[in-house]
């Protein structure tokens, strides 16, 4: 029999989350996938689109309308929560990421986080769970809405700075952890305000990444953390960490979290091996050499190398560069589409 | 509210009407930094953006124009969006240098008509490229004068340059022909100034690439 979808985008992500049969692999993008001609197409571009939740909104749609995802996904990049915190922003142009100034850190210590009563008050927060609760009103259950929370670790380097971050962890690695304890809370409270708003997952970026820190370190400082937030934040948590991370996944796998979201310097195979059925993947199409330098054909191929490894959701391996061609990204769920129907058609 | 209400064609209507995207100017600094990409089917070139901004189809049509007057394009009647080269190929390389040279261009630009030479970026050779047709060929026979530690050291890389980016073959020590063997004296000319210093624009060429790209280096979340 000629395959045939017969879930909603939605049902297909959620099924796949949470370890359900699907229709087909899903097509989902728990980081971006806005590009700066989405943002003409729109006219939403950056900065403004990380700030006012409409053009957000309008932005974020466009992964499900124009390329053809199964999820959407509003909150574009890693900065709200640090800009609400106080940060210093370089809030950059249209063509580039917006980022905070790390080397003029705003706290010291774990006694300086301090958490503003009014935070989800403040613009860059309203933008994202404006934008979620509009995508709902637009979409309904058609499609998934994933929000995004920081982790405390990718926040303690904004607050902190990464440099001194990284060697408290050395020198002192009890005031880390008690920095971590105290950040968590705004992971905690921004996350349930995009869960309050509407959305059906949420990304759980939180960067102990493979070039800075080792695979023990997760499991000394995040593992128990991103164990909690599990039964914290009542929906499917997709954590994302990026770089070589092979040799946490077996402790990423045990933290209950529904999905991770693997980089491109880990391989389809070796990542399934390693979690061992522990938690699904979401992945890892590459991102500055095939996504944004290479074509709709090498897409394709990494693509299927992803689908022939059993990787759960096929996705890019992070944010997208902002300058990736449309067409590019069009293939991913393309792709997935013809390798479905040549296997079951 | 209704979030889908666009003014112009979606992606996939453009990606049908004007084939795959060869390259993406991500703002365009005259005009609203809109994006523009250079869109290419059946060698037919098209000059598109998604911006529906006031007055974007004039901006278009003044790239397109500057296609024609820096890189020997023809416009393709009837259109303000495109043109196509004479010779029926793409040149793929060398295009994605004229698109960023007809963006950041001041529309006004006339093209030069004079010698093809320039100064070496790396020594005080004047470099020049000269157009000659033999057997219906047009080669460019690349020479330089002046003072330099190795002249012909030199020559070599700036020959070698030619061919990395105007995927040029080359048909003598000093002689270099398109695919094609066309005239494109416009393109020439445009690739000049990166030719002759393939290392600094492999640099500024990496340095573009990595504006817009999210990761632990970019995001300070790196060693390196």
């Amino acid at each position: 029999m000629p395959y045939q979808e017969t879930m909603s985008p939605k049902e297909r992500v959620m099924n796949a989350l949470t370890g359900k049969p699907v229709d087909r692999t899903p097509a989902v993008n728990p980081t971006n996938v806005a590009t700066v001609e989405l943002m003409d197409l729109v006219d939403a571009p950056f900065p403004y689109a990380c700030q006012d939740g409409e053009m957000a909104a309008r932005l974020a749609a466009t992964g499900y309308t124009e390329l053809g995802f199964d999820s959407v996904s509003p909150y574009f990049s890693i900065i709200q929560e640090s800009s609400a915190l106080g940060c210093e922003m370089q809030w950059e142009e249209k063509d580039n990421w917006p980022t905070v100034r790390m080397y003029n850190p705003i706290w010291k210590s774990a006694d300086d986080v301090k958490i503003p009563s009014d935070i989800l008050e403040h613009r860059d927060m309203k933008a994202i769970t404006d934008s979620i609760r509009m995508l709902k009103d637009e979409f309904g259950d058609e499609v998934a809405v994933i929000g995004k929370t920081m982790g405390p670790w990718t926040l303690a380097y904004h607050v902190f700075g990464v440099e001194s971050f990284l060697l408290g962890t050395v020198d002192n690695p009890e005031e880390t952890k008690r920095a971590l304890e105290k950040l968590k809370e705004i992971s905690v409270l921004f996350g349930q305000a995009q869960i309050d708003a509407g959305a059906d997952a949420l990304t759980f970026p939180d960067h102990a990444t493979g070039d800075l820190v080792s695979g023990a370190y997760y499991k000394e400082f995040l593992q128990d953390i991103h164990t909690e937030m599990v039964d914290v934040l009542d929906v499917p948590l997709i954590l994302h960490i990026c770089g070589k991370t092979v040799d946490r996944m077996p402790y990423i796998a045990k933290t209950g979290m529904a999905s991770f979201h693997f980089d491109s310097k880990n391989d389809p195979q070796e990542a399934m091996d390693a979690v061992d059925g522990g938690i699904t993947l979401v992945g890892n199409i590459n991102n500055p050499e095939t996504l944004y330098a290479r074509g709709p054909e090498e897409v394709r191929q990494e693509v299927y190398k992803c689908l022939e490894a059993g990787v759960q959701m096929i996705g890019p391996e992070c944010a997208i560069p902002l300058a990736t061609k449309i067409e590019n990204l069009m293939e991913i769920p393309l792709a997935i589409k013809d390798w479905t129907a040549e296997r079951r058609g | 509210m209704t979030l889908i209400s666009y003014k112009g064609p979606r992606p996939k209507d453009v990606i049908t009407k004007y084939g795959r995207c060869l390259e993406l100017i991500p703002t365009d600094k005259r005009f609203n930094e809109i994006s523009v990409g250079l869109y290419v089917k059946n060698s037919v070139f098209t000059i598109w953006s998604f911006s529906t901004k006031p007055g974007v189809e004039k901006r278009i049509e003044e790239i397109r124009d500057l296609l024609v007057s820096l890189g020997g394009m023809s416009p393709i009647s009837g259109t303000h969006n495109q043109a196509k080269f004479d010779c029926g190929l793409i040149h793929n390389r060398p295009v994605r240098f004229l698109l960023s040279q007809a963006v950041g261009k001041d529309p006004e630009y006339a093209a030069s008509t004079a010698v093809m030479e320039i100064k070496d970026s790396k020594s005080d050779l004047l470099i020049r490229a000269e157009g000659v047709d033999r057997d219906n060929i047009r080669y460019y026979q690349i020479s330089a004068t002046g003072e330099a530690r190795n002249p012909a050291m030199r020559l070599r890389m700036i020959v070698a340059g030619f061919s990395k980016y105007g995927e040029m073959d080359k048909t003598g020590d000093q002689e270099v022909a398109f695919e094609c063997r066309s005239n494109h004296d416009g393109l020439l000319r445009i690739l000049l100034p990166y030719s002759r210093n393939v290392s600094s624009v492999e640099t500024m060429m990496q340095a573009e690439s990595m504006r817009g790209q999210m990761t632990t280096s970019t995001l300070g979340f790196s060693q390196t």
